[in-house]
């Protein structure tokens, strides 16, 4: 199995290829193109999944691989900046989940896009394909510099696919928002790459190949060095003294900057805003990008460094803090909205907070699989809203659907999975692991971490809302009586719809069964197949990769510990409310009628569906702050700076104006300069030379 | 025997009549004679000096200084010729479109 790892720079590469035959073959020989580029984005997805599951069993065979591919600046006496290719357990089973999503996305939208005649075709799959290598090499990426190109990459294709129906007002200004939004934490992002390099001298995430070293690895001797063990590396001591901070809080201080970039990609408070606009793109992209793949990138990159995050209480502190709130904030949201890719939206924000309260309570395996299983069911629903979508001829306002259970059962079925999946019902996929997170949260919580009860809180209510949306999102699409007449003759859907459907409904249903935690700790049965997976190696370059590890850091350097509470009882009140949530939906919305209930909510309604005023708040502070702001710049710009240059420019212009009527045309009077001129210089040498 | 003193008060003369000439006549005519004055100034110090030294360099490079005042004078009527299609007169003080 050693060649398999060989061929992963091919498992992007396969979808830039497909870019550019989608891209130059529909420019110059579109019909050349079959399916409008369609079939070269599926065979090339599907070749990059064949390659990422052979990648997969060459890694649970211990065969990882870490290798510099291209380095595009040779330092001279620094460090120097390449591209690299990094295969372990975290990055093999992220390919596996990227290549899949972005294969069955491909096969959906032959029935989405081409069936539904849109024009544009090529644009559209070249965008996938880029999209789709974007994605792949930010997994692979072995250094932190590369990982923020391809961070932006996916960015930049998440502009150009949610602005593809550009000739409407909608979409093109929901690209711009989502752009200029995550753009915002890239920044910060962009300074903590650079802080990061400052610091260390280098951004590689593990430490292969001679004399290579890894930040996490640096940053670990340093606080340990100042713990009292070790010295501190030469580049980190001395970057040290020129920042003129403790190495604990500098080291925060870079990890708060790279997770600013985290929080605007994957949709935490307060940078959230974009990605509900973004439901604008087509469906696909929305389960592909919005959901599955794309908004992961912020929670995996890190995951991707958690050695170094490990260290720093405060930062574990604040990723809970804000996970658990973005939790609970968007699944509010999340209960009032009318259209069912918004419900879908804000329920991925929230799903995205879980994943981050996980990260920041230790729970570092619960958040891995939360992003597992999120991606399989979020696709899912994506997909089956797509599926209802082209049913109800573009319609995607509930309270215009009802009945379509009986009119397109596949759909509903596997949407039903999905939804249970996302609720958390046991067993679907999503409880295994949102239990997981939650009982991370507590146990650390009530540990030696008291902060983390409150993210924890917030996690657990969020529980209750989740269930309450996605029954409230099912029973008004699928059950009940068909409200309108589109509703009650939908528009069929094709193999290509249901095939994605199927295969990541199963998934949705059985996926969770890789990590049965609290079912391993009560019957002691060896089935906590992820954490063997992810757990790491032992005495390789690679071991600073594990999750031994990573708890070993979380106990001694941010002060983790873990209370005793058995697994049964949190699970049960977590299921509890999942299950009050789903029960108070089934019997407000499961009628034939529903009507709106929210109106009993009052003024809290009109918060909700105004998104608590987060977009108007955000624009206050572009219209309100920072334009004054600009305008006071600008005005110091103009007037100060300009002036002074004004001013000095004038001296020379004035000054020229008036020397340059010396140059008359008449040539005795040049003459006459000159022989002054002469006759001044003989005087001048005269005197100074002693002639007189 | 001429004493060298008198070379050079000769020399100083011819170039300040050229000086003169340059300065004062609005004939363009006048100006080249004047400059050919002041060029063999020039070329009388040169000779004067490397007798006094007893070294042929300087006269050698006299015969180059007449052989250029021979070319100067050939490129300088024929600006003296322009002059005249252009401004009608060859009085220098007229020709004054290149300026500010």
């Amino acid at each position: 199995m050693v060649g398999a790892l060989e061929f992963t720079p091919a498992i992007p590469l396969l979808p830039l290829a497909s870019f550019f035959v989608a891209l130059l073959v529909g420019y110059f020989a579109p019909r050349l193109l079959p399916k409008g580029g369609a079939i070269p984005g599926i065979v090339a997805t599907a070749g990059s999944l064949v390659m990422s599951v052979l990648a997969f069993f060459a890694v649970s065979q211990g065969d990882y691989y870490a290798e510099t591919l291209y380095t595009w600046v040779v330092g001279q006496g620094t460090f120097s900046l390449h591209f690299g290719v990094l295969v372990d357990p975290l990055s093999a089973m992220m390919l596996v989940i990227v290549s899949l999503v972005a294969f069955l996305v491909h096969v959906f939208s032959l029935g989405y896009m081409n069936d539904e005649g849109e024009t544009g075709l090529p644009r559209y799959y070249a965008g996938l394909g880029l999209f789709t290598f974007s994605m792949l090499s930010f997994v692979v990426a072995d250094n932190l510099l590369m990982a923020f190109m391809f961070f932006e990459l996916v960015g930049l294709c998440s502009f150009l696919l949610i602005g593809f129906h550009f000739r409407e007002p909608g979409p093109p200004s929901a690209a711009k928002k989502a752009f200029l939004v995550t753009r915002f934490g890239d920044y910060f992002f962009l300074i903590g790459v650079v802080a990061v390099f400052a610091t260390f001298g280098t951004a590689r995430f593990v430490a292969t190949g001679e004399g290579a070293e890894s930040f996490p690895h640096l940053a670990e001797q340093t606080l340990a060095a100042v713990g009292g063990e070790g010295a501190v590396p030469e580049q980190v001591a001395g970057f040290l003294d020129v920042v003129g901070m403790s190495a604990r809080d500098w080291f925060s201080v870079v990890g708060l900057l790279i997770l600013g970039g985290v929080i605007g990609k994957s949709a935490q408070f307060p940078l959230h805003t974009w990605l509900p606009d973004a439901m604008e793109g087509p469906t696909p992209v929305s389960a592909l990008i919005h959901a599955a793949t794309m908004v992961a990138a912020g929670v995996y990159l890190v995951a991707r460094m958690y050695g170094f995050y490990a260290m720093l209480p405060t930062v574990l502190a604040i990723i809970a803090l804000v996970g658990g709130f973005t939790a609970l904030f968007a699944a509010t949201m999340g209960v009032v909205k009318d259209e069912l890719k918004q419900v879908l939206a804000y329920s991925t924000i929230s799903q995205y907070g879980y994943m981050m309260l996980g990260l920041g309570t230790g729970g570092y395996i619960a958040a891995t699989f939360h992003l597992m299983t999120h991606a399989f069911f979020k696709a899912l629903l994506f997909l089956g809203a797509g599926s209802v979508i082209i049913a109800m001829h573009h319609n995607e306002n509930m309270w215009d659907m009802g009945g379509l259970k009986e009119k397109m059962p596949v759909t509903y079925y596997t949407f039903l999975s999905g939804s249970l999946a996302l609720a958390g019902i046991v067993p679907f996929a999503g409880f295994w692991s949102k239990d997981e997170i939650l009982y991370e949260a507590l146990i650390y919580g009530a540990g030696e971490s008291p902060i983390l009860l409150a993210a924890y809180a917030m996690g657990l209510l969020a529980v209750f809302f989740t269930g309450f949306y996605t029954f409230r999102m099912v029973f008004l699409t699928f059950h009940g009586d068909s409200r309108t007449e589109t509703a009650e003759n939908p528009h069929g859907v094709g193999w290509n719809v249901k095939f994605p459907l199927v295969v990541l409904g199963i998934l949705a249903a059985t996926v969770g069964l890789v990590n049965m935690t609290p079912v391993a700790k009560l019957t002691g049965a060896h089935i906590e197949f992820l954490k063997d997976w992810l757990v790491g190696t032992e005495g390789t370059a690679f071991s600073a990769l594990g999750y031994e590890h990573y708890h070993h850091l979380l106990v001694d350097f941010a002060g983790y510990g873990a209370a005793d509470i058995g697994p049964l009882v949190p699970a049960a009140i977590s299921l509890a409310l999942a299950l009050g949530g789903a029960g108070l939906a089934w019997v407000l919305y499961n009628v034939d009628e529903p009507t709106e209930h929210t109106e009993k909510l009052g003024g809290a309604k009109t918060v909700l569906y105004n998104n608590y005023y987060q977009d108007e708040y955000q624009v206050w502070l572009a219209n309100g702050v920072t334009r004054p702001l600009a305008r006071a710049a600008d005005t110091f710009d103009q007037g100060v700076i300009d002036g002074v240059v004004n001013a000095v420019s004038s001296v020379s212009l004035f000054s020229g104006s008036r020397i340059k009527r010396v140059q008359d045309g008449v040539v005795t009077h040049y003459a006459a300069m000159l022989t002054l001129g002469l006759v001044a210089l003989l005087v001048v040498f005269g005197v100074a030379g002693g002639w007189f | 025997m001429v004493p060298m003193e008198y070379y050079l008060l000769l020399s100083a003369a011819v170039f300040s009549i050229g000086v003169f000439g340059v300065l004062t006549r609005r004939s363009a005519l006048m100006f080249l004679m004047s400059v050919e004055l002041m060029l063999n100034a020039a070329g009388v110090n040169l000779v004067a000096f490397s007798w006094f030294y007893g070294n042929l360099t300087g006269q050698a490079f006299t015969l180059f200084v007449m052989a250029l005042a021979a070319a100067e004078v050939a490129v300088g009527l024929g600006i003296i010729l322009t002059l005249y299609r252009n401004f009608d007169d060859i009085d220098v003080t007229n020709a004054t479109t290149m300026r500010w």
